[in-house]
């Protein structure tokens, strides 16, 4: 199925699969799906859309969702997209130094064209990701990112991916970390979070913490059908006081950059579950 | 040995923040991981990584010998004892 779509992705335009995906696979999803009900309760309690407008945010919301997942295939077929970054001096400056940073990510926009976009050609970048994808978007993404000099670490559950974060950080390599969902350890930091509080994992600022590394955040947001908007910022924390402190003030800063970013493209919020209850 | 011992449980409950336990009340013996001992996860295991390898200069390889020697406090210390660099 995955290569089949790759394959096609290198002759069809996308626009044709986003067309398709738009009327004919969103509509009978958004009838199955919990997704529906959450993505619904997003845009009415945190955005206070009306019910009309919340109901056509959730179909557009379940749409770019369609389109991104097409957008990684086209990118395995070799498909470019019209890239602008912002802030890309601030990852250009840490790539420079011989220590290593942590990259912070989120479940919105598509943040993996960030390993195909910032590129740092001395430094190793290590993105922490799920385990359990289908192995072919695995081999897609060893495959399209074997230039960038880039590591995919999958979380397993023998505690593998830890050494191998350490190891990186050791070697002044740079480890990318999902920030916004509580996976594996349940332990939290709390935030406020789009006027509501939410919980965070502690585990990506604990290990920012542990070296005293620089953070930045990065997100990837759809802005036109072939153009990608990169927000990349750094994470400026107090690395003189208590740790306990240092974690909360890196996921204060993380969470108002997240909230800036989803504030400008709400639609591409793709937490399909009880975030603000995880 | 108990002085090692001693030593990482402070500098375990500096590193994890344990608030209210002091070192006599970790059992060197107990397990860290699961209900039974300090319940600690995995995040609180790649504190102890990074503490190893930053106070006694031990780089752990590997998940495989991560997992013999995380057992309790009394075997982290023995292995420190036998592989410390500083």
């Amino acid at each position: 199925m995955h290569h089949s779509l790759v394959a096609m992705l290198r002759h069809v335009n996308p626009r044709v699969f986003y067309a398709v995906t738009n009327a004919l696979i969103i509509p009978p999803c958004l009838l199955f799906s919990p997704s529906r009900g959450i993505a619904y309760r997003y845009f009415r309690e945190r955005h206070h859309l009306s019910r009309r407008k919340a109901a056509w945010a959730t179909y557009r919301n379940h749409c770019l969702f369609g389109q991104v997942v097409i957008d990684r295939f086209a990118m395995y077929a070799g498909r470019k997209f019209d890239i602008e970054i912002e802030g890309y001096d601030h990852f250009q400056r840490l790539a420079e130094l011989p220590e290593g940073f942590i990259q912070l990510s989120a479940h919105v926009g598509n943040y993996e064209l960030a390993g195909y976009s910032l590129k740092a050609e001395q430094k190793r970048f290590n993105a922490l990701v799920f385990a359990g994808e289908k192995q072919s978007v695995m081999e897609g993404r060893q495959q399209m990112f074997q230039g960038n000099n880039l590591r995919m670490i999958p979380i397993r559950s023998d505690m593998g991916h830890l050494f191998d974060i350490s190891q990186a950080l050791s070697d002044g390599e740079t480890v990318s970390m999902p920030a916004d969902r509580i996976f594996g350890s349940d332990k939290a930091v709390t935030v406020n979070f789009l006027g509501v509080k939410a919980r965070l994992p502690q585990g990506p600022f604990r290990v920012a913490t542990m070296r005293g590394l620089d953070v930045i955040a990065v997100n990837v947001m759809k802005t036109a059908p072939q153009r990608y908007k990169i927000y990349v910022s750094p994470l400026e924390y107090d690395k003189q006081a208590p740790r306990r402190e240092q974690v909360t003030q890196i996921a204060t800063l993380y969470a108002h950059e997240l909230q800036r970013v989803i504030t400008l493209h709400p639609l591409q919020w793709y937490n399909y579950y009880e975030f603000w209850n995880q | 040995m108990d002085q090692l011992i001693n030593e990482l449980k402070t500098q375990l409950i500096e590193a994890l923040n344990l608030e209210d336990v002091t070192p006599e009340d970790i059992d060197a013996q107990a397990p860290l991981f699961g209900a039974d001992g300090l319940g600690l996860d995995s995040i609180d295991a790649l504190e102890i990584i990074m503490l190893l390898e930053k106070n006694y200069g031990i780089r752990l390889a590997n998940a495989a010998e991560g997992k013999t020697i995380f057992t309790s406090i009394a075997n982290i210390a023995d292995y420190v004892a036998k592989n410390r660099k500083k």
